[in-house]
């Protein structure tokens, strides 16, 4: 899953990406106004899109407004430290999911994100399912009939997104632009690499398989 | 204290004055009344006494005699009773004397006066008493020393019922007019207060959400209503202003507040957010520390902002001393050049003279030290800040131009409003709050002196401090 923080704290923009690198796994990019911030939301495929509303350049609604307005569909958390109820108000009316008050707590705001992510991937339980294979979310584990499954950091990433778009085709470019943020050299065969570990540990242990390659179109999960 | 109520004292006043009136009204006429029956009773007296007198002739005798011919006598004054007269003649004889004369001599009359009353027999009679009056009937030969003296009385039952039927009807006339106007003065009274009442009314709906007194035309064209209005109003004005401007500071300073209490809450929560080595709790700790001293910096500007309006507004005035202005123009810069060396701004102080200035050395180089920063900090690289002293009479300037972007006059109302930032990302990078101007402001201002912004876009921007100086 990849991130973005529109925020113009620069410390505060650190400490929540820190937090959902370290927390969700998420790659995290940071934008410090709202001009950096938008251009970024437009050019890059976020899973989540973490907006300040006092922004210096462009302010968080208009940003919110522009984002909607080029049909991106994203979810958007906004921090705002107004609690007036018309700002937010109108900040859900230009089509931000949800907000959270500053001074907020940090593992609201890592629940709260994940929750968008799930939403925005037509998912609700914080587990998911593909066939007998169970994804917690919430504490970052996989187990297959029940039995854990111990993966690296980058392997519960590709398999968490891969879970969400469970059924249909995923590219190895797609898995790049959601898994990395935007400091990381890509390299696609690296992508392979995780595949095949995900594959040994899921796959080799006689049950049905799971991951299936679509030659050069890419990858998808099925049970 | 018992509640007054102008109105009912001024109809009081009405209702006293009307009565005091009314009494003297009353009195003064029923005396004239009384005068002037008592004379018209008195001339009919007088003319009883003399046709009395006239009865009295000689008689037709070798030496006459005076007779008296009471067939003739005039009928009563008043019907029901009789009269009474006597008639003496010369060496006081009697010469004729009604029936129910009283025995006892009348009453003699005051010195003066020839009427006197008297009561006789139950009933009230006023006579008259004529002396020295000639008889009319006079022949050739008779003696021309014979004189009368004549006592007519009449009672005076029906002049005094008349005089008191009088009183009666003026009495009641007069209250009848002492009723209406009393009602006249009153509804007048209650009719002109009403635009009180009304401007009471809509002072009673100022609050804290509604500072629009609005008063009625009535009350602002009322005379004696005018000037409580117009103070009114400017007091509420006053008043919104300053509630306002506490309100707005109070709403920035919370929430400016959350912002470094949310980075100082995240990085906390960051540090526990999974087991760490102790290097890494300790640069999150260092970190942490670093959030405190930012949100310690703000807390200290916001406290520094209010003592600074206390003073202006002259609550508390400090001993301050006598110092030399240019001295601490020349501290901050000396402060700020290593700054400026390092953004490649070139600083220019030019001065004439020491400025001796009655002030808290530290509150003026807070002041420098705010305007030198925003001026380097706005500057392009290898520009010039300008820093120029000079002292016009009891006036001391202190002039800070840069030659950065300026910026539109619409912005340089904004530029000491509390929490303002032209630049928000420029000012967070050196920590800023928007808070160093609505300070410098303040405590320019506590020391009686003005701070003026000059700028256009593209022009660069002047700061005009002045300040009375300690003269002489």
């Amino acid at each position: 899953m990849r991130v973005l923080i529109v925020e113009d704290e620069r410390r505060l923009a650190e400490n929540i990406a820190r937090s959902l690198r370290e927390s969700a796994g998420y790659a995290v990019d940071t934008a410090f106004d709202g001009e950096e911030g938008l251009f970024m939301a437009k050019s890059n495929p976020y899973d989540l899109v973490i907006l300040d509303l006092m922004l210096p350049q462009r302010d968080g609604l208009s940003v919110m407004h522009e984002i909607r307005r080029a049909c991106l569909s994203f979810p958007v958390l906004v921090l705002t430290a107004r609690d007036e109820k018309e700002s937010v108000v109108a900040l859900l009316n230009a089509g931000a999911d949800d907000y959270v008050a500053k001074p907020f707590d940090l593992g609201e705001l890592m629940a709260r994100a994940k929750a968008l992510i799930r939403r925005g991937k037509g998912q609700s339980a914080a587990v998911l399912k593909v066939g007998d294979l169970e994804i917690s979310t919430s504490d970052l584990t996989v187990r297959r009939k029940g039995k854990p499954v111990g993966l690296t950091a980058m392997e519960y990433r590709v398999l968490e997104y891969l879970a969400h778009r469970a059924g249909a085709v995923v590219t190895k470019t797609e898995l790049l632009e959601h898994l990395y943020d935007f400091n990381w050299e890509r390299f696609s065969n690296v992508i392979e690499v995780y595949i095949s570990g995900l594959r040994r540990k899921l796959d080799d242990t006689g049950d049905a398989r799971l991951i299936h390659t679509l030659r050069g179109q890419g990858y998808m999960l099925r049970g | 204290m018992a509640k007054t109520s102008i109105q009912r004292r001024l109809i009081a006043a009405v209702v006293i004055s009307q009565l005091l009136l009314a009494v003297g009204v009353v009195s003064v006429a029923v005396y004239f009344t009384r005068r002037q029956l008592r004379n018209a009773f008195d001339a009919q007296l007088n003319g009883r006494a003399m046709s009395i007198a006239a009865l009295v002739r000689y008689s037709e005798e070798t030496h006459p005699r005076l007779i008296f011919e009471d067939d003739l006598v005039p009928l009563p004054l008043e019907q029901g009773h009789a009269d009474l007269y006597e008639v003496l003649g010369r060496d006081g004889h009697l010469i004729a004397r009604s029936p129910g004369w009283p025995s006892q001599p009348l009453p003699a009359a005051r010195p003066g006066r020839s009427h006197v009353n008297f009561e006789f027999d139950g009933i009230r009679y006023r006579a008259v008493h004529l002396e020295n009056v000639p008889v009319l009937d006079r022949e050739v030969d008779t003696p021309k020393d014979d004189v009368l003296t004549v006592t007519y009385a009449a009672p005076t039952d029906q002049m005094s019922r008349a005089i008191a039927i009088a009183g009666v009807y003026i009495a009641l006339g007069s209250l009848v007019l002492l009723a209406l106007t009393v009602g006249l003065a009153a509804w007048a009274l209650r009719r002109s207060l009403r635009p009180l009442a009304e401007l009471a009314g809509k002072a009673s709906g100022i609050s804290t959400s509604n500072w629009e007194l609005d008063p009625s035309e009535t009350a602002r064209n009322t005379t004696e209503l005018a000037p409580l209005t117009q103070a009114m109003t400017t007091m509420l004005d006053g008043l919104h202003r300053a509630f306002t401007q506490q309100r707005e500071f109070l709403a920035n300073a919370a929430h400016e507040l959350k912002t470094p209490v949310a980075i100082l809450k995240s990085t906390l929560q960051s540090l526990l957010q999974r087991p760490r080595d102790a290097g890494e709790y300790r640069a999150g700790l260092e970190q942490a520390l670093d959030d405190m001293a930012r949100l310690e910096k703000l807390l200290h500007s916001m406290l520094r902002l209010a003592r600074a309006e206390q003073w202006a507004a002259g609550s508390a005035r400090r001993d301050l001393e006598i110092i030399d202005l240019v001295a601490t123009c020349q501290s901050v810069i000396d402060h700020l050049s290593p700054i400026a060396r390092e953004r490649d701004v070139k600083l220019e102080f030019s001065k004439d003279g020491a400025m001796p200035i009655l002030a808290d050395a530290d509150d003026l180089e807070l002041v420098w030290s705010n305007l030198l920063e925003n001026a380097i900090r706005f500057s392009p690289s290898g520009e010039t800040v300008r820093i120029s002293l000079r002292a016009n009479g009891p006036a001391g300037f202190v002039e800070v131009e840069d030659r950065g972007p300026g910026m539109l006059p619409a912005e340089v109302e904004h530029l000491f409003e509390r929490f303002h930032r032209g630049d928000a990302s420029r000012a967070r990078d050196t920590g800023g709050y928007g808070l160093g101007l609505a300070i410098s402001k303040a405590l320019i201002e506590a020391y009686g002196g003005t701070i003026t912004p000059e700028s256009q876009p593209g022009q660069g921007m002047r700061m005009i401090v002045s300040v009375p100086l300690k003269t002489g």
